[in-house]
């Protein structure tokens, strides 16, 4: 039930992602949903989930738009793990905590593909790129990291009582 | 009175026949004036006719004004759904003239290469990031696409493929920081590589690096692609220069191209099979 759930959330999140969400853009920055997406799952779920649903968002985009398959998902994977350390120390009712790691996932994913697939290349345009790219990606991200965070909040609720009660002896 | 009329029933209704009918011979065909008689009776009973002709009009006025106005009432209901239902349509017509536009600009584009065979496609789907400009488009290897065809749409060069599936392909447009393409200048010939770059492409531009510090290329020069390229047949626009640079090291130069086609709202586009030219 949950991994089917996850599968369709982890679907439809590409497809807007790739489709309708470009739309959104301004001045052609996108929000990052895969890392919102990977992040709140981690949060949630704790490192297991993270990564599993990291490497599935990653996987996908490798096979659409990568060179080759891996790279997107070792980054999903990595995201997804570190974001899922912390589902111990916090309470997942507070926002402004997946909020402030969505930032700082998206900042840290973004530099790792800026460095390995920019800078090493001879593209040494690093103001730009922290300027005009990261900043608003990040504030981008978290201000949709709200509405998109009380979703997946309300779905893992509402599968967690129906695991409940499956589970329940008597 | 009542037993001499019953007495004598017969003479008098004869008698009486034989008046009226003097009578009717006397009156009958003649344009007389009314008289007396007539002209009281007619003094009498007339406003009386015409009252009553008068209200029975008015009855039937009434009832058919307001038979009238629900009809209208409906007649207006009618007419309003039928200009909602004419706007839509009007809309749904301009939506088709815009295609039809865009698609007759491609097919002008695919007769301008008769040499190569050329497939029309829809993109369907965008780089979910900001870094890379690829697409993906609804046509595959089913449809006999392979990488490295080119794409091209009304204005001029878009891309390549890169990779084909069985019903879709991944496209690298030329605002790619990751593409390169050999182009030349069309007036004078001078060579240089058509690149991708990162801070020109939310704006839609890309650069000419590689130009020989002698090269007499210009601002408004027409680029399209050399004769030195495999994957990209000669002479395809690319687009114009807007603006000419000296490199860092003196010893080239580079200059900003402004493609010729709408490289951020594409919608259809048109890959060329290059290997049907071998063929002919």
């Amino acid at each position: 039930m949950r991994q089917l759930f996850m599968a369709l959330v982890v679907l439809v999140s590409f497809i807007l992602q790739t489709t309708l969400l470009q739309y959104i853009e301004i001045r052609g920055i996108l929000p990052n949903t895969a890392v919102i997406l990977i992040v709140s799952y981690a949060l949630l779920r704790g490192s297991t989930g993270g990564v599993i649903v990291g490497l599935c968002c990653g996987l996908l985009q490798d096979i659409f738009f990568g060179n080759g398959i891996g790279y997107y998902a070792l980054l999903g994977v990595l995201t997804g793990y570190f974001a899922g350390r912390s589902h111990k120390n916090f309470y997942r009712e507070n926002y402004i905590f997946p909020i402030i790691i969505c930032a700082v996932a998206t900042a840290l994913y973004e530099t790792v593909i800026f460095v390995t697939g920019f800078l090493l290349q001879g593209h040494t345009q690093i103001l730009y790129f922290l300027v005009r790219m990261l900043l608003p990606e990040c504030v981008y991200t978290a201000i949709l990291t709200v509405p998109l965070y009380r979703l997946l909040f309300a779905v893992n609720e509402w599968l967690e009582l129906k695991e409940k009660y499956k589970y329940r002896l008597f | 009175m009542l037993q001499f009329f019953e007495e004598h029933k017969k003479k008098i209704v004869i008698a009486l026949a034989v008046l009226l009918a003097v009578l009717a011979l006397f009156t009958g065909g003649r344009k007389l004036n009314a008289t007396f008689a007539e002209d009281v009776l007619g003094f009498v009973v007339t406003p009386f006719q015409d009252l009553t002709t008068g209200i029975g009009s008015w009855v039937e006025d009434t009832i058919s004004s307001a038979q009238n106005q629900a009809d209208q009432a409906e007649t207006i209901r009618n007419l309003e759904a039928e200009i909602e239902r004419l706007k839509a349509e009007n809309q749904r017509l301009s939506l088709y003239e815009e295609e039809n536009k865009t698609l007759s600009e491609l097919l002008r584009t695919a007769q301008r290469y008769p040499q190569y065979s050329s497939t029309g496609a829809a993109v369907i789907a965008k780089d979910p990031g900001n870094w890379y400009d690829t697409f993906v488009i609804d046509k595959g290897s089913s449809d006999g696409l392979e990488s490295n065809m080119v794409i091209i749409a009304s204005g001029g060069l878009v891309g390549k493929i890169t990779e084909t599936g069985h019903g879709y392909s991944k496209v690298m447009s030329i605002l790619d920081s990751r593409s390169s393409v050999s182009a030349k200048s069309l007036r004078t010939g001078d060579l240089g590589v058509v690149k991708g770059d990162i801070t020109l492409m939310d704006s839609g531009l890309c650069l000419m690096e590689y130009i020989d510090t002698e090269a007499e290329i210009l601002v408004g020069d027409e680029i399209v692609t050399s004769h030195l390229s495999e994957i990209y047949p000669d002479g395809i626009p690319i687009g114009k220069v807007t603006d000419l640079q000296t490199d860092i090291n003196g010893l080239t130069k580079y200059a900003i191209i402004e493609p010729y086609a709408d490289l951020k709202h594409l919608e259809t586009i048109l890959v060329m099979d290059k290997s049907t030219a071998e063929e002919n």
